[in-house]
């Protein structure tokens, strides 16, 4: 079985996706049609880059160490969050649910 | 400002701050000035409040490309850096735009040190209710 879709075995966990590096597909699970993990799998690793340059820049600008590289991000909707930690991304129900778990869990596959 | 001092007694607290919706910092809070200052406090406010319209932008397009809805609007950001995190709510603006209001309060943040960071308190007392005035 695939290891990323243990994640979706956490409660509130409604997608889970992986992508390449280039932001390819590779693999994604749970309540989401395969067109729109692909679209999900393209955004993150757009965001990721995104966030990889603010957090460079940041660094440079303040001096401060510690921001870079960044390890993730989250973003809360109105009822869904959107996680993403190294090359994998998840769409989450935002009432109740173990985010710290949730992160640390993605913290740990993203490494396989 | 209460909400302020409330986020610096969460775990790993390193700053707490309000900013515009321009990015300008306002109020704020720090626990450690021989690590973080506020001119880098001004400086993450501009990236976190660009990462909100950015954010905004992108969950409008998700929402009419997939007909999936929730994600917006886009109530909170959060950046996970390699030691430190920072944490930043729209909810309070959120609430004064429901009801009209067209003059909007700051946003709210907080800046965290990951090793003992708990995203889910912080994100409990940045969505805690306020009522709009």
């Amino acid at each position: 079985m695939s290891m990323i879709r243990r994640l979706l075995a956490l409660d509130g966990v409604n997608v889970v996706c992986h992508f390449r590096d280039d932001g390819s597909f590779v693999e994604g699970y749970g309540l989401m049609s395969h067109d729109d993990m692909v679209r999900l799998a393209h955004f993150a690793h757009d965001y990721r880059r995104m966030i990889q340059g603010n957090a460079d820049q940041l660094a440079m600008f303040t001096g401060m160490r510690g921001w870079t590289p960044p390890r993730g991000w989250i973003i809360h909707g109105a009822t869904q969050v959107v996680c993403g930690v190294g090359n994998l991304v998840c769409v989450v129900d935002r009432t109740g649910v173990p985010l710290n778990d949730i992160l640390l869990e993605l913290r740990e596959v993203s490494h396989w | 400002m209460a909400i302020l001092d409330e986020l610096m007694r969460l775990p790993g607290a390193m700053a707490a701050f309000e900013f515009r919706g321009s990015g300008e910092l306002l109020e704020h809070r720090i626990a450690y000035p021989d690590r973080i200052n506020p001119a880098t406090l001004d400086l993450l406010a501009h990236m976190c409040s660009a990462n909100m319209s950015i954010a905004a932008m992108q969950a409008r397009g998700w929402e009419q490309v997939t007909a999936m809805s929730g994600f917006y609007p886009v109530q909170e950001f959060t950046l996970i850096g390699f030691d430190w995190s920072v944490v930043v709510s729209a909810l309070r603006r959120e609430q004064h735009k429901r009801v009209g209001q067209s003059n909007l309060p700051p946003f709210t943040g907080v800046v965290l040190a990951n090793e003992s960071a708990d995203y889910e308190a912080a994100f409990a007392l940045l969505e805690h209710p306020e009522p709009a005035a």
